[in-house]
């Protein structure tokens, strides 16, 4: 006995090891080094500063991904944050336009998210029979309407003067804000996840719903206060693709909430709510925005990028599902 | 006294017939604000330009009824009907039949892909079919090429659209045999009630008997099968056909199917509410620039619509209950 309780504690520290390189972070690790490889080798153009100028473009979307993580762990569902993304570009262009001072247009561009992320979180709050699908998917399109109505019919609208939007993509040698803001709010969304009794009840509420609420967890408020915060870093996406792109029309965002969705899931997230690490979807995220840029730099058709995350997509869930029912079987064959 | 009440119970009960309610009002309402909505050209016209939406909408029926989704429908919609404009254009087939059967082979076969990694790989179908959305849109702006196809390229298919038989265009006498066709399945057939078993409770349908996996499979195959009648459909309408057509169409067909009464989760909703449902969508669509408000408001007033349907249908089934609860005490 002695012996084995013996070896069991020398193999301790190795299991441990292969547990964290067999993990699903842990694939996606090796993944990202593997797609890293890959851009090399097929551009030389793939260096770090060239990825660095590339990278602010679709940095905005893991802004998203953040809350939309915390979301899908509560197992709810958010499709309205690229509509909210078109509102507050389209306003806070409109409101920059206007002359209103810059630093009060960074507040309307992050209110206005917020109140429609507050939105969201009060009527799937009131009326908890509705699936948050159809929910968000009617404010999806009302969002996108008030930022139509707003545009008018020319359907676009540009900075006249982009001085404050420039200060906001400015760099530190040649590393641009966007990439600190990027690691600073995942590092914090990660540590709430894990380490606060707030990130706890977030999966407590995504296990089990009835389950949380008996044991205290007051879920309406919290649901309500990640669709706010869901809100707010929409706006806050908008503000830095406004000062990506100098503008807005009406098909700014178009396809963020499945992108920032496809990131979540890709990343181990399960959207029935309870399983998954943000860290693991902030690795998707950062595999997929080095795919595309990759891949965007030998001029690949960018659909073909489309096609290739798709099937990641859905391979990131059918193959780990797979092996298991392969597993399964195997062991009833040696239980007969 | 007593048949009045039920009249009146009837009425706020019955999903189908209190949307029936409000198309009627909804419809006389506009014809007063302006006679020409309720004129037969008109009434055509809204029919043909919706035919699309309302078409899928059964087939989102099918897989809402079993607690499933499928986003991936506008795309394959797309690669099917892009697939046929393509084949139109350089001359291989030209027989209108045998561009239907192929654009409903490709989407069958786009449904056939989701049903089985969902039925099979067990993979949720948002996710599934979210995967399949990029690829099947990606497929489409492959075959086409960087080209489109125009009305001079399409030639005589374009007239599909237009033609009439009995005085009521092939477009239509498509819709009305497809929802024909689904009425009888849902209704009367034993996969039909098949579907609505998995939908109410998996688990027993699954003691009884019911091979879900083939089911589930089945709604999804079905799916597809319409997206490839609705593209080759969509080309003749719109006489065009481009890889980004309908883009974002299946929020507005699930949206026809959630005014209808079809419950999310599964296992309620009926043919005729996803036909009143898609009715809805479009007689508004057709009404708002007839009422005088601009096109721009357009989506904001249809959200706004959605919005208050369901919020209203919660209401009802609060008060319903509260009701039931109160006969009971006594």
């Amino acid at each position: 006995m002695a012996g084995k309780s013996g070896r069991s504690i020398a193999n301790k520290p190795e299991k441990v090891w292969q547990k964290r390189i067999l993990s699903w972070e842990g694939m996606l690790v090796v993944l990202f080094i593997a797609v890293n490889i890959f851009c090399i080798n097929i551009s030389s153009m793939y260096q770090f500063s060239n990825v660095l100028r590339e990278m602010p473009k679709y940095l905005t979307e893991v802004f998203i991904l953040l809350p939309m993580a915390y979301i899908l762990i509560m197992g709810d569902i958010d499709i309205s944050v690229g509509s909210i993304v078109c509102l507050s570009a389209t306003m806070a262009c409109t409101a920059y336009n206007k002359g209103i001072p810059f630093i009060a247009v960074v507040l309307i561009c992050l209110m206005t998210g917020m109140a429609c992320g507050f939105v969201n979180g009060i009527i799937l709050t009131r009326f908890t029979e509705l699936p948050p699908m159809i929910v968000t998917l009617a404010t999806q399109i009302i969002f996108r309407g008030i930022a139509e109505i707003t545009l008018g019919s020319g359907g676009s609208v540009s900075l006249t003067k982009a001085d404050g939007f420039r200060m906001i993509s400015g760099k530190v040698g040649k590393v641009p804000y966007i990439v600190f803001l990027v690691i600073i709010l995942a590092a914090g969304f990660t540590v709430v996840l894990c380490a606060t009794t707030f990130g706890r009840r977030l999966y407590a509420i995504g296990s089990n719903k009835l389950a949380a609420y008996y044991a205290g967890i007051q879920v309406e408020r919290t649901r309500l206060i990640v669709y706010s915060v869901t809100g707010f870093m929409s706006g806050l996406a908008a503000l830095l693709l406004v000062s990506v792109l100098y503008g807005a029309n009406t098909t700014t965002g178009n396809g963020f909430e499945m992108d920032a969705i496809a990131m979540a899931v890709f990343g181990g997230i399960s959207t029935n709510g309870g399983k998954g690490k943000l860290q693991g979807g902030i690795i998707a995220a950062f595999i997929i925005i080095c795919l595309r840029i990759g891949l965007g730099l030998i001029n690949l058709n960018p659909q073909i990028i489309l096609i290739i995350l798709g099937i990641l997509l859905v391979l990131s869930v059918l193959l780990p599902n797979i092996f298991r029912g392969v597993k399964l079987q195997s062991k009833s064959i040696e239980m007969k | 006294m007593k048949k009045n009440k039920s009249i009146l119970k009837t009425i706020t009960t019955s999903r189908e017939i209190s949307l029936l309610v409000v198309l009627v009002l909804l419809c006389a309402a506009i014809t007063i604000k302006s006679p020409s909505f309720m004129t037969y050209k008109s009434i055509i016209d809204m029919l043909r330009n919706n035919t699309v939406t309302m078409i899928m909408a059964v087939g989102m029926l099918g897989i809402l009824l079993i607690g499933g989704i499928d986003i991936s429908v506008a795309s394959s919609l797309a690669l099917s009907g892009m697939t046929a404009g393509m084949l139109m254009k350089y001359g291989v087939v030209k027989n209108v039949f045998l561009i239907f059967l192929i654009a409903m082979a490709i989407g069958g076969l786009c449904g056939l892909i989701n049903g089985l990694v969902i039925s099979r790989g067990k993979v949720l179908p948002i996710i599934a079919t979210m995967g399949a959305m990029y690829v099947y849109r990606g497929l489409a702006y492959l075959v086409a090429n960087n080209e489109w196809v125009s009305a001079e390229d399409l030639g005589t298919f374009s007239s599909f659209a237009l033609d009439k038989f009995w005085g009521i265009n092939y477009v239509i006498w498509v819709l009305i045999g497809v929802y024909a066709l689904f009425f009888v399945m849902m209704k009367w057939t034993r996969l039909g009630r098949k579907v609505y078993a998995v939908g109410s409770n998996k688990e027993a349908a699954s003691i009884s008997g019911i091979n879900i996996s083939n089911v589930e499979l089945f709604v999804y195959v079905m799916m597809g099968i319409l997206a490839g009648i609705c593209g080759t459909i969509a080309v003749s309408v719109y006489s065009s056909a481009q890889p980004n057509m309908l883009y974002g169409k299946e929020m507005d067909i699930i949206a026809a199917c959630v005014i209808g009464g079809v419950s999310m989760s599964g296992g309620r909703g009926s043919v005729a509410g996803a036909l009143l449902g898609g009715l809805v969508l479009a007689a508004i669509a057709k009404a708002l620039p007839l009422v005088g408000i601009e096109a721009i408001a357009q989506n904001t007033v249809k959200g706004v619509i959605i919005l208050v349907v369901i919020i209203l249908n919660v209401i009802t089934q609060r008060t319903i209950d509260r009701n039931n609860l109160k006969e009971r005490e006594i």
